[in-house]
C-alpha cells in the first residue's frame, strides 16, 4: 500500500533508478551501435532521442573503451569535416551475439517482472485516480 | 573551429591533467583516450565557441580526476580477464600493488613464481648449451647416503663444475621446461584468480547516469 506522505520517488528509490540504468547502459550501448557505426557523441545522442536514458558524457566513454577491450565493439579514428578526426565504434560479431544474448535475457526478466508487479500495478493506477479526483 | 586563446588554454589544461591522471593500467590508450575526448569537446563545442558551453561540456564530462577513475575502475580486473599475456598480467598486478597490501602481497608472490618458472626453463635451455656445466652435483659417502649438493649452471668453458656427480642429467631438460612452465603458467593463473576473488574496483562517480525528473 503506497500511503500518502510518502514521495513519489524518495531518495532510496531514486538511487536504485540509478542502479537499474547504470546497469542496462551497456545493453543500451550495444543496441545504439546494431544498425550500424556511430561516434561517441552521436551514441549519447541516439540514447537520448530514443530513450529517456539522459547519460552523463564522462559515463560513456569510459564504457566504449571498456566494451573494446572485451572485444564487444571494435573502434576506427576517421577524419572529418569538421577538421579533427572521430573515433567511430562498431559492433564486432561477439558484440552482436552479447546483445542478442542481453535482450534474450531482458525480455525474460521484463516479462516475468511484469507478471510479479501486475498487483502493484492496479494499486499505482487506483491511487493516480484517487489523486485525480482530489480537487 | 577557432578557440580563442583562453578556451585553448582550457582545453589543453583539461586534457593535460586527464593524461597524467590516466597513467596506469591504462597507459596504452591514454593518447588514444584523450585524442576521443579532444575530439569530443570540439564536436559539442563547433559553431558556438562561447566559454560557456565549453565550461559545460567539461562540467559533464566530469574533473579530469573522476573521468580518468571511471577509466580505471574496472580496468584492471578487466584487462585481467582477457590478457593471456603474463606480461600484461603483471603490469596489473604491479598497478594493484601500488594500491594495496593485498595486491603487494599478491604481486610478489607472482614475482618468485615467475623468477623460478622462467629461470627453471632458461636452466634448461642452458643444459643444451653447457651439458658439462649445468646441472645438479651431489657428493656422497662411502655407505651411498648423501653428503652435499650443490648445483650449477654453465658459464662458458672455463667453468669448474662443483665436486661430485651430476645426478640429473640430460633429464635436467625436459624436468626443467614441464616444471618451468608448470610454473609460470600457475603463477599467472594465481594472480588473475587473487585479482578477481580480492580486487574492489573504485566505485563509479555518482550521477553517471542521470535520473529524469519523473
Amino acid at each position: 500500500m503506497v500511503t500518502a506522505n510518502v514521495p513519489a520517488t524518495s531518495d532510496s528509490a531514486e538511487k536504485w533508478e540509478v542502479q537499474l540504468r547504470k546497469g542496462s547502459l551497456e545493453l543500451a550501448i550495444l543496441a545504439a551501435l546494431w544498425e550500424g557505426r556511430l561516434y561517441g557523441l552521436e551514441i549519447l545522442r541516439h540514447l537520448e532521442s530514443n530513450s529517456d536514458l539522459i547519460v552523463v558524457e564522462g559515463t560513456v566513454y569510459p564504457l566504449l573503451n571498456r566494451l573494446r577491450v572485451l572485444g564487444l565493439v571494435e573502434s576506427e579514428w576517421v577524419e572529418s569535416e569538421f577538421g579533427h578526426p572521430r573515433k567511430y565504434y562498431r559492433l564486432t560479431t561477439g558484440g552482436r551475439q552479447r546483445a542478442l544474448e542481453m535482450t534474450r535475457i531482458w525480455d525474460r526478466f521484463s516479462a516475468s517482472m511484469s507478471n510479479l508487479l501486475a498487483p502493484l500495478g492496479k494499486e499505482l493506477k487506483q491511487e493516480i485516480k484517487m489523486r485525480q479526483e482530489k480537487p | 573551429m577557432i578557440f580563442s586563446d583562453e578556451s585553448q588554454k582550457t582545453i589543453d589544461a583539461y586534457l593535460g591533467a586527464l593524461r597524467r591522471e590516466l597513467r596506469g593500467p591504462v597507459e596504452d590508450d591514454v593518447e588514444d583516450i584523450v585524442e576521443e575526448i579532444r575530439a569530443h569537446i570540439l564536436d559539442k563545442t563547433s559553431g558556438v565557441a562561447a566559454t560557456g558551453t565549453l565550461a559545460a561540456t567539461l562540467a559533464s564530462l566530469g574533473t579530469p580526476k573522476e573521468l580518468a577513475s571511471r577509466y580505471h575502475a574496472d580496468d584492471l580486473l578487466l584487462r585481467a580477464q582477457v590478457t593471456r599475456s603474463p606480461f600484461v598480467s603483471l603490469r596489473s598486478l604491479f598497478r594493484w600493488a601500488t594500491l594495496s597490501f593485498v595486491g603487494l602481497a599478491v604481486f610478489l608472490v607472482s614475482v618468485v613464481g615467475y623468477s623460478l618458472g622462467g629461470g627453471l626453463v632458461v636452466i634448461a635451455g642452458l643444459k643444451l648449451v653447457w651439458p658439462h656445466a649445468t646441472g645438479l652435483w651431489m657428493e656422497f659417502y662411502p655407505d651411498g647416503s648423501p653428503k652435499s649438493a650443490s648445483a650449477g649452471f654453465g658459464s662458458g668453458y672455463s667453468y669448474q663444475p662443483p665436486p661430485g656427480r651430476e645426478v640429473l642429467g640430460w633429464w635436467l631438460v625436459p624436468a626443467g621446461l614441464v616444471l618451468g612452465a608448470a610454473l609460470l603458467f600457475l603463477t599467472f593463473r594465481f594472480g588473475t584468480w587473487c585479482i578477481r576473488k580480492f580486487w574492489r574496483p573504485r566505485v563509479w562517480s555518482r550521477g553517471a547516469v542521470a535520473v529524469p525528473e519523473l
